[in-house]
């Protein structure tokens, strides 16, 4: 025993942990030496950068240190070779270069999102109605690029005048304001229409355009869930159809257009306006609310409650593809909000670190206290729920993801996860609103509270270019000193979603209604929609139960 | 009903603009809380009490 602990000790004493741990001291300030003077670099000095020889290239380059030198510096005047100014294009052009790759990128991240919801909503429905579930979530997709493009990002965008990160969007100039209170109140852009009007066949446009468009897409696939399993599929396509072309696009101009709500701090020194970092308002208020006012319409599923009232459970008919779901949404989530700076080089791009971890925190909390409050309700840790709890985190952090800190991101996610569980009791068992999915709880109810959050969480530390929605300083909320202008601007936007945008929302289908009617009829949907509406089961070997 | 509904939603939006008006962080703040619960009234008061009266499963 004691030979054992003596080599234990020796061990311990040899370990280089402790070294690895302990803080070198550090060294004794050198005597003040006299700062050497700058150097002017010359044009000579530039075209006499040692490039690497054509010999030397042709023997490969194992270590990468010939690959990417002065000689891939374009000259513009190739007889007076590479100048100090082909040298600062050259740093500009990689800059722009670094934006439009993370960009793209992070927006190619977002689309894979349409397949984490296609999973999740169809997993949380019957199998009777996975082919039907299923192609509302592909066909989202194409429906919605097809309004954004024709109509959309020009009301959205056309007006949103120069992004820097991407440098410059000049072509996206003009915004239809009104006056009101003595200021202007931007209503909606007027560039872009078909991505050719008025000079918008311009790169930075195009990165712009792909970006906007797959959270767009986000958005509407929200819908699908709310309503799934009793949708006729026509009206599915005019209803979202309509949502991708004016809907969204409007209240995305507002906040992020250079509409009025955005300039609610610069016209009426109210914080720095309505802020929304990567859309908790934007994507999924507008996609939840629009979700209540058609689930409203729509009426709840045949046998969701009975006739006293009381609900009853549909159980979901695959819970491997709806947590396998979650995670392919988390995992797109990474471009959502760390994306949604526009770059990565420049007026605070480095903050995608922070975003990023932000993110996968508030996420983590989201999840782990809707289980812990199913747990201690119902006595077990409810799958879907732990699942809603992961994405309602998500959804709530998604606005303040940029101007708060990994505690408020834990506090914001904890929050966000309770309240996705009393939502969901709220709408099912008060309003008895039928919701398969809980696509209004997870998006409606914390996508406003990702709003509200900033009011609160904003800690001013963030610096985008020194300024925010066109206001000096950084974004703050009350509990680091601001006078509460800012909780006040985030209140007029989510009063702007719940009584504009759900008007606005509830009038398109009420037109849809009229037209092609939104609900299928009382046999297709004992029936299930598969074989009714799309003509082929999901899963035509399997043999399903009659039940409602 | 659904045109009060809407009409009752939409004015709860009004009334947050309108507090625009005022100079008072605290007054706006009250007057825009005031307009969300109107808005909230016109949806979960009105609006979804009228489709609840012709519920499917009150239908039998």
């Amino acid at each position: 025993m004691t030979t054992r602990l003596s080599l234990l000790v020796l061990l311990l004493a040899l370990c280089p942990i402790p070294q690895i741990f302990a803080q070198t001291p550090a060294a004794a300030p050198a005597a003040a030496a006299p700062a050497p003077k700058p150097v002017p670099i010359t044009d000579a000095d530039v075209a006499g950068a040692p490039v690497p020889t054509a010999d030397a290239r042709s023997k490969g380059d194992p270590d990468g240190s010939l690959t990417g030198t002065a000689g891939d510096v374009s000259a513009t005047d190739p007889k007076k070779g590479v100048t100090i100014g082909d040298l600062v294009n050259q740093v500009g052009q990689n800059k722009i270069a670094i934006n439009f790759v993370w960009t793209l990128v992070t927006g190619f991240l977002v689309m894979f999102m349409q397949a984490g919801f296609a999973l999740v909503e169809t997993g949380l429905c019957r199998a009777k109605n996975a082919n039907h579930t299923m192609m509302m979530n592909f066909m989202v997709y194409g429906v919605g690029m097809l309004a954004y493009w024709l109509f959309g990002f020009a009301i959205q965008m056309g007006g949103v005048g120069a992004v820097a990160n991407l440098g410059g969007t000049p072509p996206l100039s003009a915004e239809h304001a009104i006056t009101l209170f003595g200021k202007p109140f931007g209503l909606f852009g007027t560039n872009g229409l078909f991505l050719v009007h008025h000079g918008t066949y311009d790169v930075a446009v195009m990165v712009l355009f792909l970006f906007q468009m797959v959270f767009m897409d986000t958005a509407l696939t929200i819908v699908t869930g709310a309503a799934a399993e009793r949708w006729k599929y026509a009206a599915f396509i005019i209803s979202s159809f309509l949502m991708g072309a004016f809907t969204y696009p409007l209240f995305a101009n507002w906040a992020w257009g250079g509409g009025w709500l955005a300039n609610l701090g610069a016209n009426f020194n109210l914080g720095k306006g309505y802020c929304d970092f990567a859309g908790s308002g934007v994507v999924h208020a507008v996609g939840g609310i629009t979700a209540l006012a058609l689930s409203m319409m729509l009426g709840p599923r045949i046998g969701k409650y009975t006739r006293e009232g009381k609900p009853n459970a549909i159980l979901a008919h695959d819970i491997v593809i709806v947590l396998t779901g979650c995670f392919i949404l988390a995992f797109g989530w990474f471009g959502f909000n760390p994306g949604s700076t526009l770059g990565a080089s420049g007026n605070g791009g480095l903050r995608i670190g922070s975003i990023a971890v932000n993110t996968m925190l508030a996420g983590m909390a989201g999840s782990f206290s809707a289980m812990l409050y199913m747990w201690l309700r119902y006595g077990k840790p409810d799958a879907s729920m732990s699942g809603n709890g992961l994405l309602a985190g998500l959804v709530a952090i998604t606005a303040p993801s940029g101007f708060v800190n990994p505690v408020a991101s834990v506090i914001i996610g904890l929050i966000a996860g309770v309240l996705v569980c009393l939502s969901v009791e709220f709408v099912d068992r008060v309003l008895k609103v039928d919701d398969p999915v809980g696509a209004i709880s997870v998006h409606g109810t914390n996508g406003l509270w990702g709003v509200l959050s900033i009011g609160f969480f904003a800690d001013g530390k963030s610096n985008y270019g020194g300024s925010w929605n066109g206001v000096t300083g950084s974004v703050t909320g009350i509990f680091y000193g601001d006078n509460g202008g800012q909780l006040v601007a985030q209140l007029i936007g989510i009063v702007t979603l719940v009584g504009f945008v759900f008007t606005l929302s509830f009038v398109f289908n009420l037109i849809v209604d009229w037209i092609v009617g939104q609900r299928v009829s009382a046999k297709t949907e004992l029936e299930g929609l598969d074989i009714p509406e799309m003509g082929v089961l999901g899963y035509p070997e399997f043999e399903l139960k009659s039940q409602t | 009903m659904i045109l009060v509904g809407l009409v009752v939603t939409l004015l709860g939006f009004v009334i947050a603009i309108l507090s625009l008006s005022l100079h008072s962080v605290g007054m706006q703040l009250v007057v825009v809380l005031l307009g969300l619960a109107v808005s909230l009234f016109g949806i979960m008061g009105i609006l979804n009490k009228h489709y609840l009266k012709t519920a499917i499963w009150k239908k039998g």
